[in-house]
């Protein structure tokens, strides 16, 4: 019997070891410790809540459903806005781990504390600006683009910087009433953050408000309905897209090309934290290890179109795959306590005063659910 | 040697060290006090700036607050990026207008003071747990204007404490790197200074130890003036030393000579009686080597109580000695031996005394005296002997003093009556000739005055002063002129 134990404890000790070595090694010894994992620990859930969509970060699921063969991760999806307010409103939905783009509303639950403090082993490796104290840790890199249906150029040049896009703008005119689609930044996170961030570095913030409150820009709350509308052809630019969704649209469809402005490329962090008071504290833990670790990001380079936040990940859509594509100074938006001032209720209603002078009362009515 | 048991170097260590140590612990402490002072001030300067820019952008329009908060504000407040920060901008009426609404502890009644008393609004500077941490708040009032209307709104803004924490630490850090540093390159050149301070000694140890044991010459180290008494007192010693081992010698070859004269006047004395045939002559003889053979024998009793005495006076405490009574009883041993030669012992006095000493040796001490007297007394003579109490002399408590009514010494032999085997050239009486300088000797060990002066008409005083009783003395002579 003794024996038996001991053997037992050996075969765990294998798993645990080699687990933390290679994603590729998981299988063979994954299976052999499952019947002990599962009688230990059976049926666990971590919760998660975020605004990306479920196919691609699913591959980082699996792999840490591979990792835990006794866990399923239980992932709800929503749009940024929203899924800030139900935090705050509903804490009963609150999930194990919180993940979004939308930095500013992120760092706002970490300032006010909602964050459980892990000092991931990972987080060494990692530039120290990705994360914020060790509560909020960015994962991804990712460029805020344009995306333009081709077909509206004819024989003009693709414009790559925002002073070209208003030139464009400009002559296409009336081409482009009701073709331009944007973030409703009112109702999506991420499109007000990515819009006020437009606010603190560009000159060109004003004219290009103007330029799309003339031209009835259209409104969406989250980039696929925004791309599916751009394939449509019922919009022809789209502005202030994240990079992911975008540069997947183009390679599907030719037609559509992605473009990093090149006057600067502004830079979002997705950001997850662990929920203070979650049910998992300890998987929530092994699922930020995993996030933040070359496994995890090497799968998000690889297999689910996110540009990882560790420079050394290598794949098709790494950082350095990505700074060898044409893009103007990267201009990411730091993690930090500058992100207070895109919380500030003062400053939101003077920025949603502006956009509603700029919008008219007509793209209120004309804004697609 | 005795062996020291307490190193005065390493007491100079030690007490350098605790010194040190106390200084250092002192600086620390500063540095502490300092490091806090200092990075709250500036910490505080931060948040106060941060609140500053946002008061800046708050105005009225239109009879409303206009607010519009700069990003600077917030890059102020990031510049202790790893602390949480919190602001709320109020109205005079409680009222949050933007911000954080449940800010703890603002202090409405001294900011409300300020915009009803003061000219300007100054900061006030609170700290309170919000979120379950410790925050540091500054609460900030701005007048606006607009026509003839007067309306305040309060600027607060906390960051909690990491930053300014670690900041703190950072400089108590460096205080604690600079002060070892200097605590170990201090203690190192004390270590150095102490070796040389006391390499004198070292150098005095190490001159005698490479002395032969016979050398006795002053040593001519050079010492630093502290250190001199110490070398003057050992060169004292040693030639206190010196001039005992030259007594020595030359008490030995003389008591060779002494015994070996009357040895040599012995064996003609019995070559001659063996070879008389006149029977009288022949008593004659016997009866002179029977003399020649008292004196020697009498030379050789005084040579072994000086031995005697000088191992008495190495090992044998004092102890309270009855000194009138341990006189009449030798004066009453010696009557006897007195009268056969025609002189008469008188102790005068009837004063009682104790004094702290070896009963052994003052017995003796009185013997050669008392005898000394009785042989150079004529016939009929008288000695007188007197223990009389000198009240008088502050030092002294009991004076012996023995007359006789001799020749007496002439004034320049007095000077060397007490060495060893000395005898007057015009000295008729038999006598082994140390008598009196054992008698002086016994009498120093007692600390005792020993003088000789003449009694009138003629004759020899021989007078012993004996110090005030006091309690325990060094039985070992002090050198002069040293302090130890």
């Amino acid at each position: 019997m003794r024996l038996m134990a001991m053997f037992a404890c050996f075969l765990v000790w294998v798993f645990l070891t080699l687990s933390s070595l290679a994603f590729a090694e998981q299988d063979s010894t994954g299976k052999e410790s499952t019947g002990k994992e599962i009688t230990a620990n059976e049926g666990r859930v971590l919760s998660i809540n975020g605004a990306v969509n479920r196919a691609v970060i699913d591959p980082l699921f699996k792999a840490f459903e591979a990792q835990h063969p006794d866990v399923t991760i239980h992932y709800t999806e929503s749009n940024t806005r929203d899924l800030y307010e139900r935090f705050l409103s509903e804490p009963e939905t609150r999930a194990d781990i919180i993940m979004s783009p939308a930095m500013d509303l992120q760092f706002k639950l970490a300032n006010d504390g909602f964050a459980l403090a892990y000092q991931s082993p990972e987080l060494e490796r990692l530039p120290s600006d990705s994360y914020w104290r060790n509560e909020l840790f960015g994962f991804t890199y990712e460029p805020i683009v344009t995306a333009i249906n081709t077909d509206i150029l004819a024989a003009d040049d693709l414009p790559l910087s925002r002073e070209q896009l208003l030139n464009l703008i400009r002559k296409k005119n009336h081409l482009l009433d009701e073709k331009i689609g944007l973030f409703d930044i009112k109702k999506s996170g991420i499109g007000y953050l990515a819009w006020t961030y437009d606010g603190q570095q560009s000159r060109s913030y004003g004219r290009l408000l103007e330029a799309f409150g003339n031209h009835q820009a259209q409104l969406y709350t989250d980039t696929s309905s925004m791309l599916q509308a751009l394939l449509k052809g019922q919009v022809f630019v789209a502005y202030n897209l994240i990079g992911a969704y975008s540069y997947q649209w183009s390679e599907q469809y030719p037609w559509i090309k992605t473009i990093m402005p090149t006057d600067y490329t502004s830079v979002i962090m997705r950001t997850a934290f662990i929920y203070r008071d979650a049910k998992q504290p300890s998987l929530a833990k092994r699922f930020i290890d995993l996030l933040l670790s070359p496994l995890g990001q090497h799968i998000l380079a690889n297999q689910s179109g996110l540009t990882p936040i560790s420079p050394k990940a290598v794949g098709p859509y790494s950082r350095d795959a990505l700074s060898k594509l044409p893009h103007g100074i990267f201009r990411p938006i730091p993690l930090g306590l500058e992100l207070l001032i895109q919380t500030d209720d003062a400053k939101k209603q003077l920025i949603y005063n502006e956009w509603d002078n700029a919008m008219g009362p007509l793209s209120e009515l004309l804004s697609s659910p | 040697m005795p062996k020291t048991t307490t190193s005065l170097r390493r007491q100079l260590i030690l007490m350098v060290s605790m010194v040190l140590i106390c200084i250092n612990v002192l600086a620390l402490w500063g540095a502490h006090i300092y490091a806090n002072r200092a990075t709250k001030v500036s910490y505080d300067r931060l948040l106060y700036g941060a609140a500053l820019q946002m008061a800046e952008n708050i105005n009225i329009l239109d009879s409303k607050v206009f607010i519009d908060l700069p990003v600077s504000a917030f890059e102020t407040l990031a510049l202790s990026n790893s602390d949480r920060a919190f602001y709320a901008i109020m109205s005079s009426q409680y009222q949050v207008l933007t911000g954080y609404n449940d800010l703890p502890s603002i202090p409405f009644t001294q900011l409300l003071l300020q915009s009803t008393e003061k000219e300007k609004f100054i900061p006030i500077y609170y700290e309170a747990p919000y979120h379950e941490e410790n925050v540091r708040f500054v609460a900030l009032g701005k007048r606006l204007l607009e026509a003839d209307k007067v309306n305040d709104v309060f600027i607060i803004v906390g960051q909690t404490l990491g930053a300014r924490q670690a900041a703190a630490a950072e400089i108590n850090r460096m205080a604690l790197h600079f002060v070892s540093l200097f605590f170990v390159i201090t203690l190192l050149l004390l270590l150095f200074v102490i070796w040389r301070v006391l390499r004198p000694l070292q150098a005095i140890k190490q001159a005698i130890t490479e002395r032969s044991p016979l050398e006795l010459s002053p040593l001519e180290t050079n010492v630093p003036s502290e250190i001199a008494p110490l070398l003057k007192s050992i060169n004292y010693f040693m030639a206190q030393l010196d001039t005992t081992l030259e007594r020595l010698k030359r008490f030995t070859a003389e008591a060779a000579h002494q015994i070996r004269t009357p040895l040599a006047g012995l064996n003609s004395q019995a070559q001659n009686a063996i070879d008389e045939t006149d029977e009288a002559l022949r008593q004659k003889q016997l009866q002179h080597i029977l003399e020649s053979s008292n004196v020697l024998t009498n030379t050789v009793n005084q040579l072994l109580n000086r031995a005697t005495l000088t191992h008495r006076y190495q090992s044998h405490p004092f102890s309270p000695v009855s000194l009138d009574q341990l006189t009449k009883d030798t004066c009453r041993e010696l009557v006897v031996w007195a009268l056969e030669r025609g002189v008469e012992i008188e102790y005068v006095g009837d004063l009682q005394a104790t004094i702290d000493g070896d009963e052994f040796a003052l017995k003796q001490m009185l013997q050669n005296i008392i005898e000394n007297a009785i042989k150079y007394s004529p016939n009929k003579g008288l000695v007188e002997v007197e223990l009389m109490s000198a009240n008088k002399l502050n030092a002294a408590a009991v004076v012996l003093q023995i007359r006789d009514q001799g020749v007496g010494v002439p004034d320049e032999d007095k000077e060397h009556i007490f060495e060893y085997f000395y005898r007057s050239p015009d000295n008729q009486a038999s006598g082994s000739g140390i008598g009196l300088s054992i008698a002086k000797e016994v009498a120093e060990h007692h600390d005792a005055r020993f003088h000789l002066k003449d009694n009138e008409p003629t004759g020899l005083i021989v007078e012993v002063i004996f110090p005030k009783r006091t309690l325990p003395k060094n039985r070992y002579p002090k050198p002069k002129g040293a302090r130890l």
